[in-house]
This record gives C-alpha cells, sequence and structure tokens, in this order.
C-alpha cells in the first residue's frame, strides 16, 4: 500500500508483483530496484550471495543507502513477528484499500489474514482516529 | 551519514541493553535467556521440521524450560521467531491462558526486538549482535490504565489515535518503548512517517519496496 502511493506521487509506475516475489526478476519500476531486492532477499534469507548483493547496493545508493535499506529490512522483521504475534487487524481504511492487491498478490491467502478477514469481530480502529504510525 | 548511523547505532544498543535488563513481568535474566532462544530458533531442528511440515502442528515434541524460562514460554519465542505467518488465534489462547497475556506480549516483543537487531547486524556485518550479561532486578509487574480489547488477541492502549500495529505492545511499556525507539529510528522517524516524500539516502519508494519484499518473504498479511 505505501509502496503504491509513494510510488505514484513520485511518479513511479511500481510493479507489485516484482516486489513481492522473488522468483520475478526487474526492478519493479523503482530506481535501483533490482539492487535492493536482491540485497532484501538476500538479507532475509541470510543467504551466502548477501555481501555480494551488499556491495552491490552500496555502490549505486551509497553507505547511508546501504544503512537505510539494512534497517528497513530489519525492522519489518520485527514489526512482522509483533504483528503476527499480537493477532492485530489490519485498520479498516488500510482494509478497504488494498482489496484489489491482496487478491492480486496472494496476500488473503496468508494465515494472518484471518486476524482481519472472517474474524469474530469486525476490524476497529481507535475511537480518535488513526492519527499516525509511532509519530 | 553520521547523524543517521548514530541514530540507528544508539537504539540498537538501546535495544540490546532492554533484551538482558528487568523488564515488565521478566526478569533480565529470562528476557536475555528468551533472547536467545529467539536466536536459536533460526537453526533449531524441532523448528526447522515445523517450517518445512504443511502444518507446524503436525510435527510432534516441544521445546523444554530453560533456567527459569518456564517451557511455555520458550515454545513462544520460537513460533514468534521461527514461523510468525501460520500462529494461529487458538495457538495463541493457549500460550495466553498459561503465560498471562503480559508476559504473552512481552515475549512477542523481545522475540521482535530480537529479530531486528539480529538482522540489521547480519544485514551490515554478517553476525549476529553482541548481547551483554543479564542485568539484575525485578520487572515492574504493572499493568498499565487504558487498555482493553481493541480485536487483537491481546489487550492494547484505547485512544491513542495511533494504527493498530503502533500499540500492539502497548500493555508491557517497558518492552514497548525498546520496541517503539526502534521503529522510530530505523523506520518511522516521528512526523516524517506521514510524508510520502523522504529527504533521506533512500526515497520513500525504495524504502517500502525493501519493505514489501520483506514483508511478503515473511507471509505477513498486517
Amino acid at each position: 500500500m505505501l509502496l503504491s502511493v509513494s510510488g505514484e506521487k513520485a511518479g513511479l509506475v511500481v510493479d507489485l508483483e516484482v516486489a513481492t516475489d522473488a522468483a520475478k526478476t526487474g526492478d519493479a519500476g523503482v530506481p535501483h530496484g533490482a539492487e535492493l531486492l536482491a540485497f532484501a532477499t538476500a538479507a532475509n534469507r541470510r543467504s551466502d550471495d548477501l555481501a555480494q548483493a551488499r556491495a552491490t547496493l552500496e555502490a549505486v545508493v551509497g553507505s547511508e543507502g546501504l544503512l537505510e535499506a539494512a534497517a528497513t529490512v530489519a525492522i519489518f522483521n520485527g514489526l512482522v513477528r509483533v504483528a503476527d504475534g499480537t493477532g492485530i487487524q489490519l485498520d479498516p481504511s488500510m482494509l478497504t484499500s488494498t482489496v484489489a492487491t491482496r487478491a492480486a498478490l496472494g496476500i488473503d491467502l496468508f494465515k494472518g489474514a484471518a486476524s482481519t478477514i472472517g474474524a469474530p469481530t469486525e476490524p476497529r480502529q481507535d475511537v480518535n482516529g488513526v492519527q499516525g504510525l509511532f509519530a | 551519514m553520521g547523524n543517521v548511523e548514530e541514530l540507528i547505532d544508539s537504539v540498537l544498543a538501546a535495544g540490546a541493553s532492554s533484551l538482558v535488563a528487568a523488564g515488565d513481568w521478566l526478569t533480565g535474566t529470562q528476557r536475555k535467556a528468551a533472547a536467545l532462544e529467539a536466536r536459536d530458533a533460526r537453526t533449531n531442528d524441532l523448528d526447522q521440521q515445523r517450517r518445512r511440515a504443511i502444518s507446524p502442528n503436525a510435527v510432534s515434541g516441544g521445546h523444554g524450560s530453560i533456567g527459569d524460562l518456564r517451557a511455555e514460554a520458550v515454545e513462544v519465542v520460537h513460533r514468534i521467531a521461527s514461523d510468525p505467518g501460520r500462529i494461529t488465534r487458538d495457538w495463541a489462547d493457549q500460550a495466553i491462558e498459561v503465560l498471562g497475556e503480559e508476559t504473552y506480549t512481552e515475549l512477542v516483543g523481545i522475540a521482535a526486538c530480537t529479530a531486528t537487531i539480529d538482522m540489521f547486524a547480519w544485514a551490515t556485518t554478517d553476525r549476529d549482535a553482541d548481547l551483554e550479561d543479564a542485568v539484575a532486578g525485578e520487572p515492574t509487574n504493572e499493568r498499565p490504565d487504558g487498555v482493553g480489547d481493541v480485536g487483537a488477541w491481546v489487550s492494547q492502549s484505547m485512544g491513542s489515535g495511533m494504527a493498530n500495529v503502533s500499540r500492539s505492545l502497548s500493555l508491557v511499556p517497558v518492552t514497548n518503548s525498546a520496541w517503539v525507539g526502534l521503529v522510530q529510528a530505523m523506520y518511522s522517524r516521528g512526523p516524517e512517517f506521514l510524508d510520502l516524500e523522504w529527504k533521506r539516502a533512500l526515497s520513500r519508494p525504495q524504502v517500502e519496496l525493501v519493505a514489501a519484499r520483506t514483508t511478503a518473504e515473511l507471509e505477513c498479511f498486517y
């Protein structure tokens, strides 16, 4: 969702299938996307090509870009575990705005979807509305 | 680069320190044991068998207690660390019934912080992060006011105006403080999060691309 809207804001046509499927190749429509995706996959899998992927990425985005990419991989490893471990529901606004994307990418088939889709209670959000994320 | 590097380094150090210090309902010794079990889950035989099985419940056996960290707690940490995408409400409810929702939530936070800290170290240096010796002290043993049922498996804060993921560990304030520090420094950076055009070394779409691939690798619906 945030990839799509931020890409649109930047004038990019983002390919979400390439973004989310490691079996597909390409840059997903994002500058240096191929290098970023190769690094993210190698880091998440702790695969033998991580050092090469790291060096290749640093060559195109610089050392601070590499740092930001590593930080993103790392924090989403935590966010996934927090979300799945506490069974939080997708916020209603996000749920309604991502119907087509989730269906197209098969995300509704993930086990964690059961916390939101078909759950005993409708997705709820804060009584004050969502005003930010850790802001 | 100095500011970003220093910002991330400082929260990683604080996060690592929190993993060995007394928390909400667990001691520093218990928290460090849980963190090491979360790390062990990457290569643990039982966890790998479960990962390969069509259902983790198809594999018999379980994890035993470690020191004064009871077996049910060890089990929670291993599952959160190794196979978060296939956790079910029934499984969580059983664990919560035994451990209590506060301790369960603290264990989720420990597994998440460990995953974050170790992954950053691995992504940048091919090794896990260093953890200091456990620090003596007593947990706060305090359930915060203003938490309740907001549709998740555990109680969370009500009235904060934050997205559900932002309040997911609000039941355990000590653990949540370290966790939110990590998220702030490594991703959201306060009000900047709401801006779709970041002035960072990576653009917002580049950051979200890395995030999308990571969540897909871990099969996370949220």
